[in-house]
């Protein structure tokens, strides 16, 4: 139906040659990959058949995540297979590379943040505190810290400091007041 | 037919008051700056606000989380025109004309013509809803167990295969991984816990907004955030409302794209950024001027926001009749839905006819809306790209964590969000689409218990699913695309099908 239209062929125009980091890291996806189906399976193997009840053997509720698991680790196997048959010279040097870039080092200090205000400071402190705290230094962060060029913190500061105090305040008050939604 | 227009003219009537247009006009200009924004996407957008129309009536919430979703569709071209960055991923195609355009000092065409061609695109795909959503509706009432069961795996299959192009494996790792994540929590048939390790919030399974809250939420910001460049804007000063006859002039691209859309908007999982490229391609494909594709080509350029908005309509047509969401958006819908009480499937052309006749008013709305707004407020939409993201992304990270905190009120749909924005962003980097994975979040019960439902009804034989004739169809859909994926399979077909060809004239 579909893989007859030939509308749908073209995409993106994509670079024909996979670079030697993807390479490596598709390993490492599929090792992983057979790793936790692997898993899944053992877990859908034991799982209880309820014998007991008297049910269909083929409706036990192990035997779609079996199934599922089964396909993911077929998919798994021949990711990995694939990945160790395709040459890809200095490929784990470029992955290392990538993965201490400083992309990634932006992308590490937005998850500190994140983290840090979903998983620590909401519950801990009210709300509108933990979300002024969270929107203050993140924009201290990323503009007189990891910017290039970094702006001066003379004239970062009053804007990271009046955003947190708006969306602290706005966003409290929209969400309890106006939607009557409770707040963490 | 006559019922139909019947329906049609009470779901215009129903919205033609205050609140509601009020309300269009509103959604439909939020989605426009939503989608203008770089890395807030429709998708995100309409996950997030859910929370927002979690006290409105059904009709109304429906209708905003609509105009957002059409709107922000829209508006992505704008940022694509002027910054050279698809402000959503469906207008990732409209870059490659609309920018040249843009740096020829047209850019006031380029934008006429986007708001144009996009909401000529949605009319085709509102005219197709409206026709062929209550025939699938009224065919699908014959689907049973044995059907339904294919088209969930039918679904995440085409979408894996067609959202990675170049790599289906990947899509189909992400769909069965998607499908797995539903096995967690209680199933249906026995009532008996998978996969909850213990943990008690598991029991109801991992709720579908805070999972896409995360998939296309935070890992946008981490995926935004990581990259240092920031784009200039291109200024413009030439006039933006276009001529009838530029438009007009491409009348076969229009309908041809349109078409193009709309079908790729019924596939389901599979959205409007294929939607553009396929309608983009198809245009080059009959153009009289293929070598000014990516130079700044009109033709180019409508295709492209033609094919991406006729899609929103296309979407929409298994979405409410099959349940079946045909985009990441439209999955979204299909939860925010449910919350307001509202089943898609077969059965809602019976329980409730008016449903889909008020979503093509509001969609027809929410057109005429992004036609008056994209023209006028030019100026207004230029401040809106001039928003630091550093400043933008720590206000949509908290909004992220109240959207998915809102509906349930629970912290652990927040770790849900933050758990599946981390691995969203990890997939995302490593070329593993999205969409198939919340496809299978979606269809996950759905296949689970109709496989199970099936087999207890035939005692354990597994032929129905074989033997029926629509099952039987789906069925060999599925392994030839399966086997189609497989290099070493289409290339000895494509190698078949050329001197098939050539042989042919010979013979004849």
């Amino acid at each position: 139906m579909v893989e007859q239209s030939p509308d749908a062929a073209p995409l993106p125009p994509a670079d024909e040659a996979v670079p030697p980091a993807m390479i490596k890291a598709d390993l490492a996806a599929g090792l992983f990959f057979v790793v936790l189906a692997a898993a899944t399976l053992f877990g859908s193997w034991t799982m209880d058949r309820l014998e007991a009840r008297r049910i269909n053997p083929m409706t036990a509720p192990g035997l779609v995540p079996g199934l599922l698991s089964a396909a993911l680790l077929v998919c798994g196997v021949i990711l990995t297979l694939r990945s160790l048959r395709t040459p890809a010279p200095e490929g784990w040097r470029d992955l290392g590379r990538a993965i201490v870039s400083s992309g990634a080092q932006r992308a590490g200090a937005v998850l500190v943040l994140t983290l840090v205000y979903s998983l620590v400071l909401v519950g801990l402190l009210p709300f509108w505190l933990a979300t002024g705290v969270f929107v203050f230094a993140f924009v201290l962060v990323f503009e007189a810290w990891l910017a290039a060029p970094r702006h001066p913190l003379l004239r970062t500061l009053p804007w990271a400091f009046g955003l947190a105090v708006v969306t602290a305040a706005v966003v409290t008050l929209v969400f309890e007041r106006l939607f009557l939604v409770r707040l963490p | 037919m006559f019922d139909g227009l019947g329906l049609l003219a009470n779901g215009i009537s129903h919205f033609l008051n205050p609140i509601s247009l009020f309300n269009i006009v509103w959604a439909t200009l939020l989605g426009i700056v939503i989608g203008a924004l770089p890395g807030l996407t429709a998708t995100m957008g309409v996950a997030l606000l859910v929370t927002l129309t979690y006290k409105m009536a059904p009709d109304q919430a429906i209708l905003v989380l609509m105009c957002i979703y059409s709107g922000a569709i829209y508006g992505g071209s704008r940022t694509a025109i002027l910054l050279a960055i698809p402000g959503t991923p469906a207008s990732a195609a409209t870059t490659l004309d609309g920018h040249p355009l843009a740096l020829q000092g047209k850019a006031g065409l380029a934008m006429g013509l986007a708001t144009t061609s996009s909401a000529l695109g949605t009319i085709i795909g509102i005219v197709a809803l409206a026709l062929i959503a209550p025939l699938l509706a009224e065919a699908a009432l014959k689907f049973g167990t044995y059907e339904f069961f294919w088209l969930a795996l039918f679904g995440v299959i085409i979408s894996g295969q067609l959202t990675a192009m170049d790599d289906p494996l990947k899509g189909y790792m992400a769909g069965i991984l998607g499908l797995l994540v539903a096995m967690v929590g209680m199933e249906t048939l026995h009532a008996h816990q998978r996969f909850t390790f213990g943990i008690a919030s598991l029991g109801g399974g991992v709720d579908l907004i805070p999972a896409m809250v995360g998939a296309f939420g935070f890992a946008e910001i981490l995926g935004v955030m990581k990259r240092t460049a920031q784009a200039r804007i291109v200024s413009s000063s030439d006039r933006v409302v276009p001529k009838l006859g530029e438009v007009f002039k491409y009348w076969k691209t229009i309908i041809r794209s349109g078409l193009i859309g709309t079908f790729v908007g019924i596939v389901p999982g599979v959205g409007e950024d294929v939607g553009a490229w396929a309608s983009y391609a198809a245009a080059k494909r009959a153009s009289k001027e293929p070598h000014m594709f990516g130079r700044g080509s009109q033709e180019g350029l409508i295709a492209a926001e033609t094919g991406n908005s006729s899609v929103v309509p296309g979407a929409m047509i298994p979405t409410l009749t099959l349940a079946l969401p045909g985009s990441a958006a439209a999955a979204v819908l299909i939860a925010a839905m449910f919350i307001h009480g509202i089943r898609p499937g077969p059965l809602l052309m019976t329980e409730s006819p008016e449903t889909l006749y008020q979503i093509v008013a509001v969609l027809l709305f929410s057109t005429l809306a992004i036609l008056v707004l994209g023209l006028t407020l030019t100026k207004p939409l230029l401040t809106v790209l001039s928003v630091p993201r550093e400043r933008l992304m720590a206000v949509v990270y908290v909004l992220c964590v109240v959207g998915s905190f809102a509906i349930t009120q629970r912290l652990f749909d927040v770790y849900v969000m933050v758990g599946f924005g981390i691995a969203g962003f990890i997939l995302r980097e490593m070329k593993f689409p999205m969409a198939p994975l919340v496809l299978g979040i979606i269809l996950g019960d759905l296949l689970d218990l109709n496989l199970r439902r099936g087999l207890l009804l035939t005692n354990g034989d597994p032929s129905p699913f074989f033997t029926r004739p629509i099952s039987a169809v789906i069925c060999g859909v599925i392994v030839v695309t399966i086997l189609m994926s497989i290099p070493a399979v289409s290339k000895r077909v494509r190698a078949l099908l050329p001197s098939a060809r050539a042989q042919s004239p010979g013979q004849g």
